[in-house]
């Protein structure tokens, strides 16, 4: 348990110089997590206090984007939920790639690359990867780099590898992997053909026509606005009939955009975009 | 008085929490929060078994969800359940915590600083130390605490670490808890 704690006054006092210094607007992520996102920070950097981390927050962009990467938390395992990466496997990528030449696909949450990787081997097992365009959102330098890398926690090793047996991956976990020197390292060919896209909080970039976002666990970390706001930016980006999935607690009843999908999987939380 | 009641339990509290349930009248006022370590690749069946007894509706709660008097809220499988202002449910995937996510002591923070001198917080039986800090943010904000007896707890190290860092209101058995509970109207 982490014991530094802060204020909300505090944590206004780190959106407003974030959005002073770089332009990125926080004031919509959800006050909790994203006030405890803050103080995890503070606290792994070992800095006395808030007005220390403003100071560094407003000297360095990379010290901002570091900053980036640690509020935005992890994904934390890959293949979450094996039964929604069945369904994908078995049922929706199948199904998208059909009548449609390289179709986009969007992981538009704040991936650390678990998302990402999980869907190109899955893509690749069904000998699909190359037959469709993947889009990939990120909020920090320092997230892409490890992406890029394929670097992953030694530690998460088993939690994937117990996800992946769950679904019943064709091949071995370990043929996607390799460790040196205490670090993990995801096979980075599987995802040389990603388009990367910098997100910033609001949501403005993304490609359209889109007929696959993956946006899971994601509007959790944001209040009631940002979370229609985005969700509202998958719908633009999807062409009819495309999905949206979201987190399996995620309900899109909680939202402004219910009315514009129709439920394909209610465990699984997919959807679809109506038809107009 | 007072405002949502939480209790925090792992090994060994599956029985006590299936007892206070039932206890409870349909017309129970307040929210109960419930914070459970749970398996986390089992998404199903936990929230019906707490069910089938339960004297108020147990429900496994979606981010954002409202937070309603008369009815328990489960933490989900492998999400962290905060309470967040505006009395609703937030959920985090974020790292685990003490082990656990969810993690006891995540929830118990965040209900704290929402609900105030206006929370219960209860302890029940559990094998690691998650939960412990969780009561004490309880306690210095106000709220009541209450610990399972750890004489009646199938595993102490919950309760014993809980009371060694609060001097917590009350150390009740399984029947004072339900008796408690029932007292509040």
């Amino acid at each position: 348990m982490i014991r530094f704690e802060i204020g909300i006054v505090d944590t206004r006092n780190v959106l407003k110089a974030i959005l002073d210094a770089y332009g990125y607007d926080f004031k919509d992520y959800a006050l909790t997590s994203f006030k405890r996102r803050i103080e995890l920070f503070v606290a792994n950097e070992g800095l006395r206090d808030i007005d220390t981390l403003i100071g560094r927050l407003q000297q360095s962009k990379e010290y901002f984007e570091r900053f980036l990467q640690a509020i935005t938390p992890e994904t934390t395992e890959m293949f979450r939920d094996p039964s929604l990466w069945r369904n994908l496997r078995d049922h929706i990528l199948p199904e998208l790639t059909k009548g449609t030449t390289r179709p986009k696909i969007w992981v538009a949450g704040f991936d650390s690359g678990e998302e990402l990787y999980s869907l190109a081997i899955t893509l690749k097992e069904i000998n699909l990867l190359n037959e469709v365009q993947l889009y990939s959102s990120y909020i920090s330098d320092f997230t892409l780099e490890k992406i890029k890398g394929g670097v992953t926690d030694i530690k998460q090793l088993e939690v994937n590898e117990a996800n992946y047996s769950r679904l019943e991956g064709k091949g071995s976990f370990a043929d996607y992997y390799k460790t040196a020197n205490g670090v993990a390292y995801l096979d980075n060919q599987l995802i040389q053909g990603v388009n990367f896209v910098k997100q910033t909080p609001a949501f403005d970039q993304g490609p359209g026509g889109v007929k696959m976002v993956l946006f899971r666990n994601q509007s959790i970390y944001f209040n009631q606005l940002l979370t229609d706001r985005s969700i509202n930016a998958m719908y633009n980006a999807l062409v009819p009939g495309g999905y949206l999935i979201l987190g399996i607690k995620e309900s899109l009843e909680n939202t402004n955009s219910n009315n514009k999908f129709t439920v394909v999987n209610e465990s699984d939380q997919i959807y679809k975009k109506k038809t107009l | 008085m007072y405002k949502a009641v939480i209790i925090g339990g792992s090994a060994g509290s599956f029985q006590v929490i299936t007892r206070i349930l039932h206890s409870l009248p349909p017309t129970f006022p307040l929210p109960v929060l419930l914070s459970l370590h749970r398996l986390k690749h089992v998404r199903s069946g936990f929230v019906e078994a707490l069910s089938i007894k339960s004297g108020i509706p147990v429900l496994e709660p979606a981010d954002k969800d409202q937070i309603k008097p008369g009815r328990a809220y489960l933490a989900p499988a492998n999400y962290h359940m905060f309470i967040e202002l505006g009395n609703k449910i937030a959920l985090s995937t974020e790292e685990p915590v003490n082990h656990s996510r969810p993690s006891i002591d995540l929830s118990f923070v965040t209900a704290a600083q929402v609900y105030r001198d206006k929370l219960v917080g209860i302890i029940l039986s559990g094998a690691n130390r998650d939960g412990a800090y969780g009561l004490k943010k309880v306690k210095d904000l106000g709220g009541l605490t209450i610990v399972q007896d750890p004489l009646e707890c199938q595993v102490k190290t919950m309760t014993e670490a809980s009371m060694k860092l609060t001097k917590v209101d009350h150390v009740y058995s399984t029947n004072e808890i339900i008796k408690f509970l029932q007292s509040i109207k």
